[in-house]
């Protein structure tokens, strides 16, 4: 699991058929390395039972926690990420200043 | 899951026999500042996507069951979706194909 910022959302007309009505979020971690030049952390994308919005800080589990999350029920289905939380509060005095926005400034609020 | 754009086909003939008849790509992950990825991916495909699509990549059980040839099988990686759309905070659009993007929309102060 890992804590993130929900930064956009996915459509997708072919796709496997358990992803049909399936909410995709974007989800980029939130220790992502903001220095210039700095390699980039890939944004995850997740399924969505919660109605996070774009600039939440969100919870994001994988595997059979993330079907489990979504459905109910482990089994056989297309995604294996999920939002599993909304960020409320986050108290980290010791990471990086963005962490503890509630919505990110330098990408916009939404 | 995560996104990535299509650069490349692979074959191969002396394979695991499990994955004799999957379509496999080379994937390359998006990243929000568009600078390319360091590492790319091989997925296997079951939908047909073509060089430069965005596709939603996924891993393990759901890989296994977008293939649909049971879970003893030889890869651990598939493409479950074309992208059609993927709308981003800033304000950018990602189309499906690269020429299909749009930069965020100017802001008036």
């Amino acid at each position: 699991m890992f804590l993130g910022r929900v930064v956009g959302e996915v459509w997708a007309t072919r796709k496997v058929g358990d992803l049909a009505g399936k909410r995709l979020l974007v989800v980029q971690p939130l220790d992502d390395r903001r220095e210039p030049g700095a390699p980039k952390v890939t944004p995850v994308v997740a399924a969505d039972p919660l109605g996070a919005d774009l600039g939440q800080r969100v919870i994001v589990a994988f595997g059979k926690a993330a079907r489990v999350a979504t459905l109910g029920m482990d089994g056989d289905f297309a995604f294996e990420a999920a939002i599993v939380g909304i960020v409320d509060e986050l108290d980290a005095p010791l990471a990086p200043a963005h962490w503890n926005e509630e919505h990110d400034p330098v990408r916009g609020a939404p | 899951m995560l996104i990535g754009t299509v650069v490349g086909n692979v074959w191969a003939t002396r394979k695991d026999p499990t994955l004799v008849g999957v379509r496999f790509l080379v994937v390359q992950p998006f990243t929000l500042d568009g600078k390319p990825s360091a590492e790319t991916l091989v997925a296997a495909d079951p939908l047909g996507a073509g060089i430069g699509e965005r596709v939603l990549v996924v891993f393990g059980r759901a890989a296994r069951h977008a293939i649909g040839k049971g879970h003893d099988v030889g890869f651990q990686c598939a493409v479950s979706a074309i992208v059609d759309k993927m709308e981003l905070q800033d304000g950018r659009t990602i189309g499906q194909v690269a020429a299909q993007d749009e930069p965020a929309p100017a802001r008036t102060a």
